[in-house]
């Protein structure tokens, strides 16, 4: 009796796991296939509703728009892999700008003054959230919630909301207008942010320990990983790719402004979690970020030239956005 | 009572047949399919064919809300309880007094559970809160948790993994009382002297199948060992046992020549009050004690996880002041923790990663990592260590407890480690895996690594130990050598007498 059953149902076996299988990639791959699916998706309708969004200007165009999210989101998934948040990097941003537009306009009009005073002092704001999140044991969020308005404030503070205006051709040059290695600047410094944390965190043992760190914090600890260390370094370098984005912006802009990119850290985390990156820590990886990050800006891009309102746009992405998470997570 | 079962997936066709009354072993190495059989029970799983029948009526669950409404009750390994709760909140959970308008009747709520707790022996103040009650005590209100309600079959899903002696009594006579009320418990356990001490009738499954039920009071441990691990293993548990016989030659030459690695002089913090330990190279020296007795700490604190307020610890002579495992592992120690899923393993990870964490170092140049070294030396340890799993890049989730644990091992499995601490090397772990890490063991201890073990199971320290220490309330309270120990019985015996003696003097 049992017999007869077990052979019916080994029979009945392979072909709805073969169909699961494939499912199961397609789902819950470790490499989100359905993001790419996604992407591509998102490129032929636009194409094919919009006559002037399959050229090579408007892609240039997009990865213009997305530079500050990309270059930024980069930061963001080592901190997030490792298990934490960081909710500051809109004003670590807008304070970088202001630190090097300052820095520029006081202390010597040479672009490279403006670069390290403001990838410092975005690594500063990094330091301090990391420093507070491990010595303190303060969960992230409320950390960086804290230095989220604190270096917003700060900025504001420092010309009493007055822009800087920056006079440094070499510098717009370097960050804003010119070409490196033949690509606009802001899409050359979008790809050297992304080498660079392709390697750090795919090749090198830091990644290694970022990814033990938020996978398993205990686990870590117990194989010898300071966590603290690691965890504030992660921080850090989110402050100063939050800094790179602010000269890259500023640059553009010729100023600083105080108030810039209010409310960018949703894009960027959205950027994140629809690469693939868990919330919960010890999964993601890079390429992930920087599409998630160019459907976020493809979109802004896409909704634009199809002429929907501002309001009707917020609301698409906002579903996009939840429907793609849903779909690409495990 | 019946129960039986068509073919399910990871089943081929299992049959189970648990009266009323009576306790029925179910064994199996890891992977034979006992847990899937308790998911199906439990309305976790479903099944492709076969019944499930209660009483006689056959039954079907979608959920385990529906299995536990149809009377079966399931105690998990890894408890399901709210850490944040009292002991009585848990145990009402779901089922709370309410007045009228729907809010907590806070005082009838205790007074229930406190009257629950008293009709069946078990010492437990309700009041407690969960999360800071010890491991065993914890599980003791699952138990109970579980035998709230109407309950016809109950299932322990190796209940006694981490309990002591005395502990593993009181839920016996747990057993005893629910089996009074006629309920069917279902008793899953790698450990066959329990089989032997509580149950009636014994079921053995193997790779999805029944091998057999026996009558306990009409079979031994060989069948039930032979059942379990089948025909294609006998001829490397036989090579296992002359191993074993071999290594006792081999161990009072290693005891002569081998000198202090690790002393530990009068260590006190906030768990220890006074340790005096010394651990020789190439020597495997037990730690046995109680839960809380504070073996796991002793480990704790040599592996730097836990501040010294005063004693020292001296390593090779010279003294050693450590901040961290970090640092401890720089030193050569390595420890195996108590629960791997936790401590031991980043169990999203593959093999391969989890393998390098502890020495990154080694396996980078100039902190890039060596991608070539690391999967090589991952392959290398996979065959060494005899993990079965498809390659380095298998995630560790998806290995069974057994070879997860020779993972953690094979973690620390290299020359660099001088001194191994283990705690509860083989909890979870089935019996052929279990021989292989005893194994390993030995093997450390016989390229000179000092081996410190702490474990619940006697027998396995006096199987595996050359000297064993007893603790009790955060002290050594004895350490005995080989020629002094005889069998569990034994040294049951000491653990208990000292345990009186520390209470009269305190």
């Amino acid at each position: 009796m049992t017999d007869r059953i077990a052979r019916t149902v080994e029979t009945a076996v392979p072909e709805r796991s073969r169909a699961s299988a494939l499912a199961q990639t397609l789902l819950r791959s470790e490499w989100p296939w359905m993001l790419y699916l996604a992407f591509v998706i998102l490129l032929v309708v636009f194409s094919f509703a919009s006559p002037w969004f399959l050229s090579i200007d408007n892609f240039l165009n997009i990865g213009r728009q997305t530079t500050l999210v990309s270059i930024v989101a980069i930061g963001m998934t080592f901190v997030i892999i490792a298990g934490q948040i960081d909710l500051s990097v809109a004003s670590a941003l807008a304070l970088s700008g202001m630190a090097a537009a300052l820095a520029m306009a006081h202390i010597a009009n040479f672009w490279f003054v403006g670069a390290l005073a403001g990838l410092g002092t975005g690594a500063l704001v990094g330091l301090i959230n990391g420093a507070l999140t491990t010595r303190l044991a303060i969960p992230s969020f409320l950390v960086t919630l804290g230095t989220l308005s604190a270096a917003r404030g700060l900025a504001m503070m420092v010309t009493d909301t007055k822009p800087v205006i920056i006079t440094n051709e070499r510098y717009f040059r370097i960050f804003g207008e010119g070409n490196l290695l033949g690509l606009p600047a802001p899409i050359a410094w979008t790809l050297a942010a992304t080498i660079g944390g392709v390697l750090l965190l795919h090749y090198n043992i830091f990644g290694r320990r970022i990814y033990a760190a938020g996978g398993n914090p205990t686990a870590a600890l117990y194989s010898g990983i300071q966590i603290k260390r690691v965890t504030t370094w992660a921080f850090v370098l989110t402050g100063a790719l939050a800094g790179l984005a602010a000269l890259v912006l500023s640059a553009r802009s010729h100023a600083a402004r105080p108030d810039v990119v209010q409310g960018m850290e949703l894009d960027v985390i959205a950027s994140v979690i629809l690469g693939g990156c868990s919330l919960f820590g010890g999964r993601g990886f890079i390429l992930g970020t920087l599409l998630g990050s160019l459907i976020i800006g493809t979109l802004n891009n896409g909704l634009v030239l199809l002429g929907v309102s501002s309001p009707m746009q917020l609301i698409i992405k906002g579903a996009i956005i939840v429907a793609a998470v849903a779909f690409t997570k495990r | 009572m019946t129960k039986s079962f068509g073919g399910v997936r990871a089943l081929r066709g299992v049959s189970l047949e648990v009266w009323p009354g009576e306790v029925h072993a179910l064994l199996g190495e890891n992977g034979a399919g006992k847990s899937t059989l308790i998911k199906i029970l439990s309305g976790v799983h479903s099944f492709d064919g076969g019944a499930i029948e209660i009483d006689g009526v056959p039954v079907a669950f979608n959920s385990p809300a529906e299995s536990r409404e149809a009377g079966i009750a399931v105690v998990y390994q890894d408890l399901s309880l709210v850490g944040s709760l009292s002991v009585g909140a848990n145990l009402m959970l779901n089922r709370e007094p309410t007045s009228r308008f729907g809010f907590l009747k806070k005082r009838q709520l205790m007074a229930e559970a406190e009257d629950f707790l008293k009709r069946h022996n078990i010492p437990l103040d309700p009041r407690a809160k969960v999360g800071s009650l010890p491991f065993a005590y914890r599980q003791m209100t699952e138990i109970c948790k579980a035998l709230m309600g109407r309950v016809r079959v109950l299932i322990l899903d190796e209940p006694t993994s981490a309990l002591t002696s005395d502990e593993e009594q009181i839920l016996f006579d747990a057993v005893e009382t629910v089996l009074r009320q006629n309920v069917g418990v279902i008793y899953v356990t790698h450990r066959l002297n329990e089989v032997f001490r509580i149950s009636h009738r014994v079921t053995v499954l193997r790779d999805g199948a029944n091998v057999g039920t026996f009558n306990t009071s009409e079979t031994d441990m060989k069948t039930l060992v032979a059942a379990i691990v089948g025909p294609k293993h006998a001829t490397a548990e036989a090579k296992e046992v002359l191993e074993g016989e071999a290594l006792h030659e081999r161990q009072p030459s290693a005891r002569s020549d081998g000198h202090g690695l690790l002393i530990l002089t009068s260590v006190v913090n906030d768990r220890l009050r006074g340790v005096d330990l010394s651990l020789r190279n190439g020597e495997i020296h037990g730690l046995a004690g109680l839960i809380g007795s504070g073996r796991t700490e002793i480990l704790e604190t040599v592996f730097g996880l836990r501040p010294i307020d005063r004693g020292e610890i001296r390593l090779d002579g010279s003294s050693l002041r450590i901040r961290g495992p970090a640092e401890a592992i720089e030193k050569g120690i390595a420890l195996v923790p108590e629960d791997r899923q936790v401590q031991g393993l980043v169990l999203d990870h593959s093999i391969e990663r989890n393998f390098s964490l502890p020495r990154l170092p080694h396996f980078s140049w100039a902190s890039w990592v060596r991608r070539g070294a690391e999967t090589e030396e991952t392959e290398a340890a996979i065959n060494r260590l005899s993990i079965k799993a498809p390659g380095p890049s298998t995630r560790v989730r998806n290995l069974s407890g057994g070879n997860q644990q020779k993972v953690v091992f094979a973690k620390w499995n290299n020359k660099r480690t001088r001194i191994l601490l283990l705690d509860e090397p083989t909890v979870g772990v089935d019996v052929g895996a279990r021989e292989e890490i005893y194994g390993l063991v030995r093997q450390a201890a016989q390229s000179g690594a000092g081996v410190l073990v702490a474990s619940s199971d006697l027998s396995e320290l006096i199987l595996l130990c050359d000297r064993i220490s007893v603790i009790v309330d955060g002290r050594v309270i004895v350490t005995l050598r080989r020629d002094e120990f005889r069998d569990a019985e034994h040294l049951h015996q000491f653990i208990q007498i000292s345990q009186t003696d520390q209470g009269q003097a305190a």
